[in-house]
């Protein structure tokens, strides 16, 4: 391999052989041999369902897998897939998988798709996670086709599911997202997503690959990126997420503290561009519109017991730190009105979380000490919500979210106050 | 005799003299040389803290909690306070140096003295600075982490954690500085040994749940809370 | 029965293994009466410009009278030759004159249907209880045989047409003015076996025989490809075996080619039938810069017995037929090879081969370089060698049967008539018409495409390997580069192409060869032997190697 060379000999091999393409679908996998069948099959299915006539390629990039995820994928080689003649691609259809080299992360893995696809020309571009137990060909069409047939640079996914699920999403992430950037965008974390050559070879000039953020917040990058950078959006449906449980992936706490930290030093590291916005715009549905109540059933929700209680008491020294005064008083007020079941409502969680940005901006302790601080608030919170929401129907429930976004974006001056006083 | 007296006179007069004329130019060195030390400690303590400020390493100094401890105790923030500190550690060589010149032998006596403690009282500060940082850190670190992963009493702990870090610095500060290094050795074992102890009894007698938890916690069959069960991505 | 089954016996029984045919239409190849018509005196004077050619074959369409409603495969007397193309004598004459020039003449047997002015059918119709009634298929209804598929689907509505003067239907596969034959009745096929000797006893080399597939009918079948119509051929073949050997039968089944494979049966029926989905997946290939169409065709072409041969083509006198492919093929082929509506015909386009790569030399240099590398034996349609243009406004499939373009003077050096009067009007455009595409001036000329087909059958010729040897396809990981290795024996050719329009390396696993000197067959260049390394290969766009492998 040359030097300083992302791509290796083999894969410009490869590259050359394929030459150029129409199609391409990346897939980052690290130890995924038992999902990446279905996912893989999933791809060419839609290679040949809905691009019988583009020039395609799967490429996987792999961060050193030791379960034989690389067979799996070098094993579908371009002739078995003709199960369905009526269905059949008219081309040869080939299958990469590459090792990727650098930071370990999806970071690189991505660097290296976006590479090879900029080599290869690719005109649109989709990339899946390989633990997606619930992909289907739909998935890739929906991804690819408002850039193959629409000209949009970025294409985001929705995904359908019940209002109540997925609440680090619904509750922080979307919410502060949408207020911060002014972008709504239903998931500013998608681990899928499509995008055109145009995009791409933005995002390889940027200098973000090596930075930390590559390495657990690039999908959130990515969507800012697309969004900050004038590039034209749009979301699509794709059905429901259903990622495979696997041994070896990280905890709630660990994935907290990987989410709210990117979220935090994305918003960071872009503050000039969002700071001065005000309000929120939509970004527009390509393909079916979403139906708003979302497959999926309603987690079940048991009493959240005393702990928000304690753990309050227990952080005090900490959260004095990084709340304002009056935010924690009220914390504790909350906190001793409902033992067995608090309220937490919209405006003090928002206070909440700005304050907590601010303090991370600010830097009053260490970083992951921040975010680590903000569990127990949040589960608190989402407690609080899915208790005081389980009763009411999808659209009920998606009403009371939008209300939060609102919140959010109603309190945005204040962000920026807190944003500003430490700069 | 009177002209003893005054040859006497005159000569005292003369040593006098002599001694002054000795003397005074060594006072002047002294006063100009504690003068320019005195400068220059002013013009290095406006350097350190205009570099310290673009360093800024007032944020660090609240991030790692010594910028609290600084006010505790009643003292400026961070950079003035190493700002001063360095003034007169320099404007105090200075002066030493200044004093040397002098001559006097008892003020020799002292300024070796002074010499060789000033590097082991800097190292003593150091360690204590150091340690302080750590502990506050490990502290805060043990708080949250118990905390997120429900441990029991997570004050009592990661108390425990800041003041064993604490007292263990303490100790190589003192022996740094090497003041009534028995007494204070003696004191802090019997007190090292009597937290460890106390850490023991109350593991055993007490910390059966507390050891299941952390067990639980590594290998978990469901975890404990409502809010845990539901999927937060 | 068969000496002519028999391989070893005497190889010249076998020539067509080997053949390059040539396909030509009396009608519009060269008038010799200033009739506007082609004629066989005509043809007789160009014999010499096709022996130059290199082919070893002519294969004539329908020379027979006909009211012409289907471009003479309407046939009204298969005794005779149609008065505007000559005489028998003419055509006696003619048979010499080609023979003499080691040209072998196949022509045309229409087997499955009559054109309805033919005798018999006139017969037929005029009362039901006619002996030549039962030659046709008749019926009171028209549900017979209802799940058979039309062919002419812009054209015909029904297989069965109404004849008011006997009250009846009467079944046609193909347009409603071509009666079907009853082949259940033995005396069609006497009567057809007497047809054929007679050419036979003439001289005649060999039958192209028409619409094979669709003799028999048999109600609940598709009506095509019944083990009736087996028999029938069989029973053809045994006769042809029996009195005139070394003669060769042609079958026309536009079908896939497993499909096809029946037709050779045991070597006991047909000599030789076309490949029809290999010339489609050949442009396939080219268009989509990827070899997989034409890889899957050949490798999915079953075995055919030693004594029988492929016909590939690029073009023939028909529509390019999209009628074995997928729905998403077909709409492929139409957007990138037809967007002009017109020129759709059928299930297919209607268009000649230098208009339909767009007159790109180079496309159809590597298009032919493809086909006479293939298994089979390449037919070379007239016209395409020197890249004749179409007139797809000519209605049917007339537009691709225009004159064929001799110089760039009066009437292209077709005919002496007035232009008014020819056949067919010729093509005149500046891109393909007579002035600019022309035989005399591409003889002038050593680099124009009439002199690099020569060289191109020639190199074809030198060689058996590409008639008779086996295909092994090398697939490298560049899927624009098609590369096959044809084996005979100790002699081995391997064919490299570039299909795409762009420069492409390519490198080849040729460990097995290692130690053999690539010899390029047309400039008879050295290329470095190869060895145990991947042989890298670059290829210009449209480029093609042919390379003799030798020991030394």
């Amino acid at each position: 391999m040359a030097e300083g060379s992302l791509l290796s000999d083999e894969l410009l091999r490869h590259l050359m052989a394929v030459g150029q393409v129409d199609v391409l679908v990346g897939v980052p996998t690290l130890n995924n041999a038992s999902t990446i069948g279905g996912v893989v099959n999933a791809v060419h299915q839609a290679f040949g369902k809905y691009f019988p006539r583009d020039r395609t390629v799967l490429i996987n990039s792999d961060g050193g897998s030791v379960d034989g995820t690389q067979d799996v994928i070098r094993g579908r080689s371009q002739d078995q897939t003709e199960t369905v003649t009526v269905s059949h691609a008219l081309r040869t259809t080939h299958s990469i998988s590459t090792p990727y080299h650098g930071v370990p992360g999806k970071g690189s893995a991505l660097r290296q798709i976006m590479t090879a696809a900029d080599l290869a020309q690719a005109k649109a571009v989709a990339v899946l996670d390989a633990d997606v137990a619930s992909a289907t060909p739909e998935w890739v069409a929906s991804l690819v086709q408002p850039v193959r047939n629409q000209q949009f640079d970025y294409v985001a996914p929705i995904y359908s599911r019940h209002p109540l699920d997925s609440p680090l999403i619904t509750q922080l992430v979307r919410p502060l997202f949408r207020a911060a950037s002014g972008w709504q965008v239903r998931e500013p974390l998608a681990a899928e997503f499509g995008c055109s050559n145009r995009f791409l070879a933005h995002c390889l000039e940027q200098n973000v690959w090596d930075n930390e953020l590559a390495r657990y917040g690039i999908d959130l990058w990515l969507t800012a990126t697309a969004l900050y950078g004038g590039f034209r959006c749009c979301q699509t449906m794709v059905g429901p997420r259903v990622a495979a449980a696997a041994p070896g992936r990280p905890g709630f706490r660990e994935v907290f503290q990987q989410v709210v930290g990117s979220v935090f030093l994305l918003l960071e590291q872009q503050a000039s561009s969002w700071v001065t916005r005000v309000g929120s715009e939509q970004i527009p549905i390509a393909g079916p519109a979403a139906d708003g109540k979302g497959d999926g059933q309603a987690p079940g929700v048991s009493r959240l017991g005393s702990t928000f209680r304690d753990d309050l008491r227990n952080l005090e020294s900490v959260l004095r730190a990084i709340l304002g005064e009056g935010t924690l008083r009220e914390l504790n007020a909350i906190a001793e009105a409902g033992v067995e079941e608090i309220r937490y409502p919209d405006a003090l969680w928002v206070r909440t979380v700005y304050e907590f940005m601010g303090a991370f901006h600010r830097g009053v302790m260490r970083r992951e000490h921040v975010t680590q601080a903000l569990i127990p608030l949040y589960l608190g919170r989402t407690g609080s919500f899915l208790v005081e929401q389980s009763s009411r129907n999808p659209a009920e429930v998606e009403g009371a979210l939008e209300a939060l976004c609102v919140e959010f974006e109603r309190a945005k001056p204040s962000l920026v106050q807190y944003w500003n006083q430490a700069t | 005799m009177a002209q003893m007296i005054a040859d006497a006179v005159s000569q005292a007069t003369r040593n006098f003299v002599d001694s002054l004329a000795i003397f005074l130019p060594k006072l002047v060195t002294t006063i100009s040389i504690i003068v320019v030390g005195w400068l220059i400690a002013i013009v290095l303590r406006t350097a350190v803290r205009t570099v310290l400020r673009w360093l800024s390493f007032n944020a660090w100094a609240e991030r790692s909690g010594v910028a609290s401890l600084l006010k505790s105790a009643g003292l400026p923030v961070a950079d003035v306070a190493v700002g001063a500190m360095v003034f007169w550690l320099v404007f105090l060589g200075f002066l030493l140096s200044g004093i040397d010149v002098l001559g006097f032998p008892a003020l020799q006596g002292l300024l070796a003295g002074f010499a060789a403690f000033v590097p082991r009282l800097l190292v003593a500060l150091v360690i204590l600075i150091v340690a302080f940082v750590v502990a506050n850190f490990a502290w805060r670190a043990t708080l949250l982490a118990a905390v997120n992963a429900r441990i029991p009493s997570p004050r009592l702990l990661s108390g425990a954690v800041r003041w064993l870090i604490l007292i263990l610095a303490g100790a190589m500060a003192l022996e740094q500085i090497a003041v009534a290094r028995t007494v204070v050795l003696t004191a802090l074992a019997i007190a090292f040994g009597a937290v460890m102890l106390g850490i023991a009894i109350a593991f055993g007698l007490g910390g059966r749940g507390i050891a299941r938890r952390i067990l639980e916690h590594q290998f978990p069959e469901r975890e404990r809370s409502g809010v845990d069960e539901i999927s937060h991505l | 029965m068969n000496g002519a089954a028999n391989g070893s016996a005497d190889p010249d029984l076998l020539w067509y293994r080997d053949a390059v045919i040539y396909q030509l239409h009396v009608k519009t190849f060269a008038d010799s009466n200033s009739d506007g018509i082609g004629d066989f005196k005509g043809l007789t004077g160009k014999l010499d410009y096709l022996r130059d050619l290199g082919v070893d074959c002519l294969w004539l369409m329908p020379m027979y009278p006909s009211p012409f409603r289907d471009d003479g495969y309407d046939i009204a007397d298969y005794y005779s030759i149609h008065p505007s193309y000559g005489t028998l004598d003419d055509f006696r004459e003619f048979l010499d004159a080609a023979h003499a020039r080691r040209l072998r003449v196949v022509t045309e047997l229409v087997l499955n249907h009559t054109s309805d002015q033919h005798a018999w059918f006139k017969q037929a119709r005029s009362a039901r209880d006619d002996p030549r009634r039962d030659w046709y298929v008749w019926s009171d209804t028209d549900d017979r045989y209802s799940g058979v598929r039309i062919i002419f689907l812009d054209t015909e509505r029904s297989n069965w047409a109404w004849d008011p003067q006997s009250k009846a239907y009467y079944w046609h596969r193909f347009f409603h003015h071509q009666p079907d034959l009853n082949y259940d009745n033995p005396a069609v096929r006497e009567e057809m076996w007497k047809v054929m000797s007679f050419w036979l006893e003439l001289g005649v080399d060999g039958f192209r025989v028409d619409a094979v597939p669709y003799l028999i009918e048999r109600e609940g079948t598709s009506c095509e490809n019944l083990p009736e119509t087996h028999a029938v051929i069989r029973w053809l073949r045994s006769q042809l075996d029996a009195h005139f050997p070394g003669r060769m039968l042609l079958a026309e089944a536009n079908q896939p080619p497993e499909l096809v494979r029946p037709y050779f049966g045991e070597g006991d029926e047909f000599h030789m039938a076309f490949h029809f989905p290999l010339m489609t997946r050949m442009f396939m290939a080219v268009r989509l810069e990827d070899r997989k169409p034409l890889v899957d065709v050949v490798e999915r072409t079953p075995e055919i017995p030693a004594t029988c041969q492929w016909g590939i083509f690029l073009r023939n006198h028909d529509e390019l037929t999209l009628e074995m492919v997928t729905e998403i093929e077909r709409e492929f082929m139409y957007e990138e090879y037809a967007r002009d509506p017109v020129s759709r015909l059928n299930l297919g386009i209607r268009r000649r081969l230098a208009p339909l790569l767009e007159g790109d030399r180079r496309r159809i240099e590597l298009m032919n370089g493809i086909v006479m590398s293939m298994p089979g034996s390449p037919i070379i349609y007239y016209g395409d060698e020197i890249g004749m243009g179409d007139n797809i406004y000519l209605g049917d499939r007339n537009g691709v049967r225009t004159p064929m373009q001799w110089t760039g003077g009066w009437n292209a050096g077709f005919s002496t008539a007035d232009p008014e009067r020819l056949a067919q009007p010729l093509i005149s455009n500046p891109l393909f018409g007579y002035q600019a595409v022309n035989v005399e001036s591409q003889l002038r000329a050593d680099h124009t495409l009439l002199n690099w087909m020569r060289r191109l059958v020639s190199v074809r010729k030198s060689s058996h390997v590409f008639s008779r040897g086996s295909t092994t396809f090398l697939k490298p990981a560049n899927h624009r580069v098609l590369a096959y290795l044809r084996t005979l024996g100790k002699e081995q050719v391997l064919v490299v192409c570039n299909l795409s329009s762009s420069a492409q390396a390519v490198e080849l696993d040729l460990r097995s060869l290692a130690g053999a000197l690539p010899i390029e067959m047309f400039g008879k260049s050295m290329f470095p032997r190869i060895g145990e390394l991947p042989y890298i290969l670059t290829l210009g766009p449209y480029d093609f190697f042919w390379f003799r492998l030798r020991r030394v």
